[in-house]
C-alpha cells in the first residue's frame, strides 16, 4: 500500500530465520525486521507512513482495533488450524510437514501443534469449543463491520495499517480451503467487509490476482 | 425466590477494594447488581477452588471472568445497554488492547520483578493466607504467572530478556498514553455513565496507581497522565467509598493482617508447644529416664525433672 518494491519469498524455515521467531519478516540490505508492528515502524523511519493524517484519538482507535484483530482473528485461525481435529488431520499436518522428508514432517508438525495448544491454554482458549470460537469471530467481524460502516476504508478515504491487517486476515480466511467453511461463512455474513476486501484486492493486487485464487462469492 | 448471587473475590489491601485484577466487583457495582460480595483470602474456600468465582442464584458456580460478565448481562444487569453499536465495537477493541499490551506488564511488575514480588506481592499474599497455604501458594501462583507471561510473549531467550522487558514496558507506556488520549477530558470513556470498558480500565489502572511499589517505572509514567489519575480517584470515591474508608492507612496495615492471623498464630503456637511437650515426655518415658511410680511421690518428680534435663543436655 505504500508503493514500495518488494519480493515475496516462501521458505519452509521462515520461522527460524526470523529474529523473534515470528513471521512475517522483511530483509532489507543488512537489516532484518520481524512482525507487523516493528516493520511499520521501520518503514515509517524511512519516511513512508500510511497513518500520518490521523489525529491522536484516531491513532488510539486504530491501535486498539489492530489488537482486536490480532487477539481474535489470529487466535481463531490458529485454533482452527491446530486444535480442531478434523482440520489438523486432513490439512494442517500435511501442509506443515510437506517440505520435509519422513519422519521429520510428522515430528515437526506434532511439535508445533503441542506448542500452539500450550499457548491456547495459557490465554484461556484451551477449553473453548469450535462453536464458541466461531461466535467470537462473529463478534469481532461485527465490531469491524460496524466500525467500517459505509466508508471505503476504516479511516476516511485513505487506507491505513489497520486496513492492511484486516485485509490480510479476511482474505486468508475467505480464500483458504478448509474442511468446514463455517469460518468463511461468518465473514461472508457482513457484506461491507466483503466489499472492502474486493476493493483492496482489485486496487492493489490486480496483476497478481489474475493467476491465483480470488474471492469467490458463492 | 432464588438466593442472591454471591461473588467471591480476593480481599482488599493497599487501599483498594480488591487486590486481584478483579473487574467484576467493579462491573457489578456499576450495574447495581444485587451481589453479596465475600472477600476472602483463601482460594480453597471459594466454591470453585479459584478466585474470582460467582455463585449464581440457581446454585451453579462460574469462575472464568468473561463468563461471569456474560452471566450478569443475561440476568439483565448490563452497563452497556445505552451504548451505540460503534461504541460497543470500540469497547471490544480497547479491551483487546489492554489485554495485549498492559496485562503482560502488570503481571511482570507484580510477579516477576524480583524486588516488587518479594517486598509487596508475596508479602501480602503470605500474610493474608492461613497457615499451611502461605508457604507454597504464592510460589505456585508466581510460577503460573511466569509461564503465562512466557507463552504470551513467545520465545524467551535469556540474553534477550532485558530487551524484551524494555519493549514490553515501552508498549505499555504507549498503551497508557493512548488510553489517556482517548479519554480526553470526559468523565468516563463513553460520556457520563460508566460502561464495562470503564470497569476494565479502572481495574488495571487502580492496581498500578494505588500500590506502593519499590520499582515502579510504569507507575511514574501513569502518574504523569493526570486525566487517568483523576479518572481513577473519581471512580474510587464514587463507587467504593466505604471500602476506601474500611481499609486503614498504610501505617496500620501491618497491624490488621496481624490481628486477622491472630487466631491462626495462637493456634499454631499452642499446637507447636503441645507437640514439643508431647515429644519430650514421650522420649523420656520410652528411654526410661522418667518412670511413673506410685511410691515416693515427693522424690520421683524431682529426679524425673533432673533426668529430663540431663537427657536434653546429652542431646
Amino acid at each position: 500500500m505504500c508503493n514500495l518494491p518488494i519480493k515475496v519469498v516462501c521458505r519452509a524455515n521462515a520461522e527460524y530465520m526470523s529474529p523473534s521467531g515470528k513471521v512475517p519478516f522483511i530483509h532489507v540490505g543488512n537489516q532484518v525486521v520481524s512482525e507487523l508492528g516493528p516493520i511499520v515502524q521501520f518503514v515509517k523511519a524511512k519516511g513512508h507512513s500510511l497513518s500520518d493524517g490521523l489525529d491522536e484519538v484516531q491513532k488510539a482507535e486504530m491501535k486498539a482495533y489492530m489488537e482486536l484483530v490480532n487477539n481474535m482473528l489470529l487466535t481463531a485461525e490458529l485454533y482452527l488450524q491446530w486444535c480442531d481435529e478434523a482440520t489438523v488431520g486432513e490439512i494442517t499436518h500435511a501442509r506443515y510437514g510437506s517440505p520435509y522428508p519422513w519422519p521429520l514432517n510428522r515430528i515437526l508438525a506434532y511439535q508445533k501443534q503441542w506448542e500452539v495448544k500450550r499457548k491456547m491454554k495459557a490465554i484461556g482458549w484451551g477449553k473453548k469449543t469450535l462453536d464458541q470460537v466461531l461466535e467470537d469471530v462473529d463478534q469481532c467481524c461485527q465490531a469491524l463491520s460496524q466500525r467500517l460502516g459505509t466508508q471505503p476504508y476504516f479511516f476516511n478515504k485513505q487506507p491505513t495499517e489497520l486496513d492492511a491487517l484486516v485485509f490480510g486476515h479476511l482474505y486468508t480466511i475467505l480464500t483458504t480451503q478448509l474442511t468446514n467453511d463455517e469460518l468463511s461463512e461468518k465473514v461472508k455474513n457482513y457484506s461491507n467487509l466483503l466489499a472492502f476486501c474486493r476493493r483492496i484486492e482489485q486496487h492493489y493486487f490486480e496483476d497478481r490476482a489474475k493467476g491465483s485464487s480470488s474471492i469467490r462469492l458463492s | 425466590m432464588a438466593a442472591p448471587m454471591e461473588l467471591f473475590c480476593w480481599s482488599g489491601g493497599w487501599g483498594l477494594p480488591s487486590v486481584d485484577l478483579d473487574s467484576l466487583a467493579t462491573y457489578a457495582r456499576f450495574t447495581g447488581a444485587p451481589l453479596k460480595v465475600h472477600k476472602i483470602s483463601n482460594p480453597w474456600r471459594s466454591p470453585s477452588g479459584t478466585l474470582p468465582a460467582l455463585r449464581t442464584s440457581h446454585g451453579e458456580v462460574i469462575s472464568v471472568p468473561h463468563k461471569i460478565i456474560t452471566h450478569l448481562r443475561k440476568e439483565k444487569f448490563n452497563a452497556d445497554y445505552d451504548l451505540s453499536a460503534r461504541q460497543g465495537a470500540d469497547t471490544l477493541a480497547f479491551v483487546s488492547l489492554l489485554e495485549e499490551k498492559l496485562l503482560p506488564v502488570l503481571i511482570h511488575t507484580f510477579w516477576i520483578d524480583a524486588k516488587n514480588y518479594v517486598e509487596v506481592t508475596r508479602k501480602w499474599y503470605a500474610e493474608a493466607m492461613p497457615f499451611p497455604l502461605n508457604f507454597f501458594l504464592p510460589g505456585r501462583m508466581q510460577r503460573q504467572h511466569m509461564e503465562r507471561l512466557q507463552l504470551l510473549c513467545g520465545e524467551h531467550r535469556p540474553e534477550h530478556e532485558e530487551e524484551l522487558e524494555k519493549e514490553l514496558y515501552q508498549d505499555a507506556r504507549e498503551c497508557l498514553t493512548l488510553l489517556s488520549q482517548r479519554l480526553g477530558s470526559q468523565k468516563f470513556f463513553f460520556g457520563d455513565a460508566p460502561a464495562s470498558l470503564d470497569a476494565f480500565v479502572f481495574s488495571y489502572l487502580a492496581l498500578l496507581l494505588q500500590v506502593k511499589l519499590p520499582s515502579g517505572k510504569l507507575q511514574a509514567h501513569l502518574r504523569g497522565l493526570h486525566n487517568l489519575c483523576a479518572y481513577c480517584t473519581h471512580i474510587l470515591s464514587l463507587y467504593f467509598p466505604w471500602d476506601g474508608a474500611e481499609v486503614p492507612p498504610p501505617r496500620q496495615t501491618p497491624v490488621s493482617p496481624e490481628t486477622e492471623e491472630e487466631p491462626y498464630r495462637r493456634r499454631t503456637q499452642v499446637l507447636s508447644v503441645l507437640a514439643g511437650l508431647a515429644a519430650m515426655v514421650g522420649y523420656a518415658l520410652l528411654s526410661g529416664i522418667v518412670s511413673v511410680q506410685r511410691a515416693t511421690p515427693a522424690r520421683t518428680p524431682g529426679t524425673g525433672a533432673l533426668g529430663m534435663a540431663e537427657g536434653d543436655e546429652e542431646e
